[in-house]
């Protein structure tokens, strides 16, 4: 009896361990789960961003991870010290803003604007025109990576 | 003669102003930082956010923030996934949160000359789908044609209908947040 309660005391206690310390998800690890060009993810979003939403956000925050194929706009560096390039094409009204991580930021080293690349990272927000600020928002990846498409 | 000397020395002096258009009022800061803390007996929890937009018109004064919630950013995994759902944010339904106001003390900033001001601001803060007059200080740093914004306020949660009557979240998460807001406008 004694080493039923033990048994289950242990297990208890293993099951919140792992809840406490579970591991943050792998986004640079993953797969994606839609390969799409950077115009079209921006005209679906500003077309209609409940649809977008639905489809591409989630509700535990584990939104999609989506390869957005595009042209290098700019590279910049956010507060945290991650790189951010911003893919965008000529015609579009918005682009895909994209943050890399402490240890893929090395993987943006030798990109150079007007390049064409693939990036793969998590949806953060969708792009929007926001009338308070009369600006066009870009779509957020997060936890990118450059992939070979 | 003389007529004409004249008219063209308007049509000279229109074109070359042209050549001397004022700086944009209107800056812009992608990549602003949002952080919040929660202070409680049982824990302090802290989540920050890198990815905020915001505009400022150092012409009337106009401040707005855009933040997407989803970018917050927690050391446990599992808070973060609290966060998100239907529960608490509900960041699928309400993906970003927005304050929208202005300085109201515009004769105390001087946006031409490099230096430290003390801003009042005020206006209306909407998370999920609850909207609220609000009203912060903010230390503003002029230094060469760059503008610093920072900021630190309480947000009591309450006020945006996120609430907790039982369990963890009712103990662990304080009743008011503190945030703070740290923004580089550029031109």
């Amino acid at each position: 009896m004694g080493l039923v309660l033990l048994g289950v005391l242990i297990v208890g206690l293993a099951i919140v361990l792992y809840l406490f310390n579970m591991p943050h998800r792998d986004v640079v690890g993953s797969n994606a789960d839609f390969y799409l060009t950077t115009s079209t993810i921006v005209h679906e979003y500003l077309e209609n961003p409940t649809v977008a939403n639905a489809k591409y956000l989630n509700e535990e925050g584990e939104s999609k991870i989506l390869a957005v194929t595009g042209t290098v706009q700019s590279i910049d560096e956010d507060m945290n010290q991650q790189k951010v390039i911003l893919l965008m094409e000529a015609n579009d009204k918005a682009g895909v803003s994209c943050t890399f991580t402490q240890s893929t930021n090395k993987h943006t080293d030798n990109i150079e604007t007007g390049q064409q690349i693939t990036v793969k990272g998590v949806i953060r927000s969708g792009a929007s025109y926001d009338a308070d600020m009369e600006l066009y928002e870009d779509v957020i990846l997060e936890k990118c990576d450059i992939i070979k498409k | 003669m003389k007529k004409v000397t004249l008219i063209l020395s308007f049509v000279i002096i229109y074109a070359l102003s042209a050549f001397t258009a004022l700086p944009p009022a209107k800056l812009v800061a992608k990549d602003a930082h949002i952080s919040f803390y929660s202070h409680t007996a049982v824990e302090d929890i802290t989540a920050n956010n890198y990815k905020v937009t915001t505009t400022l018109d150092t012409d009337t004064g106009e401040l707005v923030f855009s933040v997407p919630m989803q970018g917050f950013e927690f050391e446990k995994a599992l808070m973060q996934k609290h966060y998100n759902s239907k529960n608490f944010l509900n960041t699928k339904k309400y993906p970003k949160a927005k304050f929208v106001g202005k300085i109201t003390n515009m004769g105390a900033v001087d946006f031409d000359t490099d230096g430290s001001y003390t801003a009042q601001i005020s206006g209306e803060m909407t998370i999920k789908e609850t909207t609220q007059n609000f009203e912060a200080t903010a230390a503003i740093t002029v230094a060469s044609s760059q503008i610093e914004l920072e900021s630190k306020m309480d947000i009591v949660l309450a006020d945006y209908g996120v609430t907790f009557s039982k369990g963890k979240p009712s103990t662990n998460i304080a009743k008011e947040i503190e945030v703070t807001v740290k923004a580089n406008y550029k031109p």
